[in-house]
């Protein structure tokens, strides 16, 4: 199954939210979502639509209710109040695997890879998931070099730029690198939603422009992008449109440059901007 | 399937890789070589101060010790209940002796049944959380069979005194007695070796050892992680079954013990001082154990089992990857290649210079890059 | 079943609760604040039993019960600083691993210098005995309870009790009960946490030694003590819930209730524990009162 687009670079974001106008299908339709822990209010009333093949980032300072608002969004907690729609389908209270294989995929925090396998072994689970689904049971599918599943995680190994290092044992990569291979990863599972929970923390400035010079190049046609960040060069660069959380609610809702003069973000900003 | 030899796009295990032989024709190799050592077992193991019923008993136990590897050498679950398998498997296949007929594969099949229905309960039981409550849940769930065999189940399993039969086993007409036995003991460990380096590299397998490096990862990735667990925990009961079975095969005679807690540490102990998710490893220290048990024990006597529970920790503290570890330490040292693989245990900082050569900085920098 | 049956078979359930309970609480509080699952603490007890039962036959009991308790917070400090400790960083099956290997030398340590046989350990002349509660209680018509198990019962509560105080009202405490929800975030505030961790451990095994005392006349001493009381410890540690105290101590009354209401039908008995430990699981994987999240 190893797709069949070439490693097109994206011409940029405009055309993209073009083409996405052009569909105007909402992919993931978050309606009055709320969410409280032991009395502390996380989210209140949260709305938000993410239209199909866009990329879409949300921001907030630390504190804002970002990871809760993740985790409400894939499913994984479920909200007090409100609905949770992805792909004209309720997305709430499954269990993480089924959760994906609607066709979402994670990027994490901290790199999350397979540590003592070969970058090609990580990918190829990807890909085994994508083809199999959740379970199946091949005993007798021997995994030489030339299999189609190995074939194709080196497609995409390749496309994030780690194609000479298929063998290399993925512990021994760089944290940039791990970066990209967790991008290989989830791009073999060719998702509807990529999700990057703060792809760019804790990186330098030369990681974190190589790291959005990724994103742009491995757009493909209709994948969505769910940006979660607080680097705002990261944003800027990248989002088509911006929602902006602030102590649990959207302070600040549209294109990149409508919210990067909102008097009200800068001030739930004050002090850091950007890094 | 394909047979050529394909070198892995851009090994960057620096270029002087020697040509290897297709891998099937390797496979075949390795397996002849392994098939050849195991046959031969009772003599050279003699040669060795051993003796041919010695021979027998470990090759039980490899298998024992085979399929508990791809447990947690593969997934890094660590079951401290397989004796719940093992002795179980040994009860049915007595009882069906006893009570049915010598008829040992008979006996073998209804064993592997009722091993796997029990794993699936067991495995429902114990498997939905992380790795420490399952190791503590399988303690205590296979020291419940251990209890019951004592008082409920009392009448059949012959309690504290065990089950005595008067059946002589026989396979298919054969009589298993002497050598007999050890050969289909030995047969059963060949197609179990077979069985689990084909599972090690199937996608099955890179599933299964996905779990142990990274379950939350995989479970990201779309994957029912519950499942494959379960593969993996009934898979190596039924090896455990196998093992039990196979007990009895070679002496008409169950004891309590086959379900006691100390059956589940023996099988853990070797597995580890032989190096786990080796497949070989756990095999060797299977060897190793019964060999110190049974010909050691003579010259040091009763203190072997401190010795080797000394043997077990030292392994553990200083070398977790047991004595296959320690084997391809030495052949590195001596400057003998090794295979370019990646390190099966999960603090060997040698590989990173391997590969600094590659246009990747080194990891331990901890910069970004 | 009139009151004063009821009433005897609740307080056997307190007795037969008792020393698992003391083993659970270190086992929990270990696991609790240094995140390892301590599978030589049955061998710890074990190794209390034998210390107490030398001491008794020397010297004398109270000798034992001044001994022992500080003779083992002292060996679990050792064992802390010299095994333990090299394993924090190291992955949870390897911590287990070398804490069995731990359980099995000392084991064997035990059965090479005494043998493999009992040793017999008396029970103290002013322990023997049954005394008559219901002189003392005026609400009971004739109820007589050895006088060992209640003391038992006394020592479980006292110490369970001192231990929560020391948890709840001394700052070290307040370390631990942080340390329990958030190691990471004690370690942030510069906080000295491995000094702590080993005061832990060798509290964990001081409770050990108290119950290894009172315990021994009761689980007599041998090298399979440790084991055999380490399973149902363990259990009930899960049962009620990994990282919750209050949960091991509710889960061993459960147990000591189960047993003792059992007594009659001794096949479920033996099997009692197991299947409240799977009833419970089932029903409620993060047990009784465990948090959820931990473990799961």
């Amino acid at each position: 199954m190893a797709s069949q687009a070439a490693t097109r670079t994206e011409p940029g974001p405009a055309a993209a939210a073009g083409r996405a106008a052009e569909m105007g299908e909402t992919l993931l339709d978050v309606q009055g979502v709320s969410k409280s822990f032991a009395g502390l209010k996380a989210l209140s009333d949260i709305n938000l639509q993410v239209k199909r093949g866009s990329i879409h980032a949300i921001i907030g300072p630390n504190g804002a209710g970002k990871s809760t608002l993740l985790n409400c969004l894939i499913g994984l907690l479920r909200p007090d109040e409100g609905s949770v729609t992805f792909d004209g389908r309720p997305l709430v209270g499954m269990q993480p695997h089924k959760i994906i294989q609607r066709g979402i995929a994670r990027v994490f925090q901290t790199p999350q890879i397979f540590p003592a396998l070969s970058l090609q072994e990580n990918v190829a689970i990807a890909a085994l998931a994508k083809r199999d689904g959740q379970f199946a049971l091949t005993p007798h599918e021997s995994l030489r070099p030339g299999h189609p599943m190995m074939k194709e995680a080196a497609y995409q190994l390749e496309r994030v730029g780690l194609g000479d290092m298929l063998d290399m044992a993925a512990q021994n990569l760089s944290r940039g690198d791990k970066r990209r291979l967790e991008m290989a990863i989830c791009l073999a599972a060719h998702p509807k939603l990529l999700l990057l929970d703060e792809p760019t923390a804790g990186m330098s400035r030369h990681d974190t422009n190589r790291t959005i010079d990724l994103l742009q190049k491995i757009s493909e046609t209709g994948m969505t992008k769910i940006v979660i960040e607080h680097d705002m060069h990261v944003v800027f660069s990248l989002a088509e449109r911006v929602t902006v959380l602030h102590q649990g609610t959207i302070i600040a809702d549209g294109k990149p440059e409508q919210v990067r003069g909102d008097p009200k973000v800068e001030e739930a900003y004050l002090g850091g901007a950007h890094e | 399937m394909t047979a050529q030899a394909e070198q892995p796009a851009g090994a960057a295990a620096g270029g002087q890789r020697r040509r290897l032989p297709a891998p099937s024709l390797r496979e075949a190799g390795i397996i002849a070589l392994f098939a050849l050592i195991v046959f031969t077992l009772p003599w050279w193991l003699t040669a060795i101060g051993g003796y041919e019923a010695l021979a027998t008993k470990i090759a039980i136990w490899a298998i024992f010790a085979l399929g508990f590897d791809i447990l947690l050498g593969f997934t890094g679950y660590l079951s401290f209940g397989h004796a719940a398998f093992f002795g179980v498997a040994a009860y049915t296949t007595g009882l069906m002796f006893k009570h049915v007929s010598g008829d040992v594969v008979l006996a073998l099949l209804v064993s592997i049944v009722v091993i796997a229905v029990l794993a699936a309960v067991l495995g429902v039981l114990t498997l939905r959380r992380a790795g420490i409550y399952f190791a503590i849940l399988t303690l205590a769930f296979a020291q419940m069979f251990h209890a019951a065999a004592l008082s409920i189940f009392q009448e059949w399993t012959g309690g504290d005194n065990g089950l005595t039969m008067s059946t002589k086993p026989a396979l298919f007409g054969l009589p298993m007695q002497g050598l007999n036995v050890f050969y289909v003991v030995a047969v059963l460990l060949v197609i179990g070796f077979v069985a689990a380096r084909q599972i090690k590299r199937s996608s099955l397998g890179l599933m299964l050892r996905a779990i142990k490096e990274n379950s939350m990862r995989l479970q990201y990735t779309g994957v029912n992680v519950w499942r494959y667990k379960m593969i993996a925990y009934m898979i190596s009961a039924m090896y455990a079954g196998v093992a039990g079975s196979l007990m009895v095969v070679y002496e008409p005679y169950v004891a309590t013990k086959f379900l006691h807690w100390s059956t589940s540490g023996e099988v853990v102990i070797m597995s580890v001082i032989g190096g786990v998710n080796t497949l070989i490893g756990p095999m060797i220290g299977a060897g190793f154990m019964l060999y110190f048990e049974n010909v050691v024990q003579a010259f040091i006597g009763e203190k072997w089992k401190l010795i080797l529970g000394l043997i077990f920790v030292l392994i553990v503290v200083f070398l977790p990857g047991g004595f296959v570890d320690g084997f391809n330490r030495i052949r590195r040292a001596l400057g003998i290649r090794t295979k370019p693989r990646r390190p099966n245990v999960p603090d060997a900082p040698e590989t990173m210079s391997r590969y600094h050569d590659s246009k990747n900085t080194p990891a331990q920098t901890g910069s970004d890059n | 079943m009139d009151f004063d049956a009821l009433f005897t078979l609740i307080l056997t359930g307190f007795q037969k609760a008792s020393i698992i309970a003391l083993i659970a609480l270190g086992l929990s509080l270990i696991f609790g604040t240094l995140g390892v699952v301590n599978f030589a603490h049955g061998a710890i007890y074990m190794v209390a039993t034998y210390f107490a039962v030398y001491l008794v036959n020397q010297i004398g009991f109270f000798a034992a019960l001044i001994l022992v308790p500080p003779i083992m917070f002292i060996l679990g400090i050792a064992m802390e600083r010299g095994l333990i400790r090299y394993f924090y960083d190291r992955p949870h099956t390897d911590q287990i691993l070398v804490t069995f290997g731990a359980a099995i030398v000392i084991q064997e340590v035990l059965k090479a210098l005494f043998g493999a046989n009992n040793i017999p350990f008396a029970y103290p002349s002013w322990g023997l005995g049954p005394l008559p509660l219901h002189e003392y209680l005026p609400f009971l018509d004739s109820v007589w309870f050895p006088k060992w198990q209640l003391l038992l019962i006394v020592v479980m509560l006292v110490t369970a009790g001192a231990i929560f105080a020391l948890l709840q009202f001394t700052r070290f405490g307040l370390v631990v009960r942080a340390g329990m929800r958030d190691p990471l975030m004690l370690r942030f505030l510069g906080i000295n946490i491995t000094q702590k961790f080993t005061l832990v451990f060798g509290l964990g095994a001081l409770i050990a030694g108290i119950a290894g005392v009172f315990g021994g006349p009761v689980t007599q001493v041998n090298p399979e003590v440790g084991m055999h009381q380490l399973v149902p410890s363990f259990l009930v540690v899960v049962i009620g819930g990994m990282g919750s105290l209050s949960g091991a101590l509710v889960a061993a009354l459960l147990l000591g209730m189960a047993l003792s209401f059992s007594a009659d039908y001794s096949a479920i008995q033996q099997i009692a524990i197991y299947l409240v430990a799977a009833i419970v699981l089932l029903v409620r994987p993060r047990g009784l009162l465990g948090q959820k999240g931990v473990m799961e």
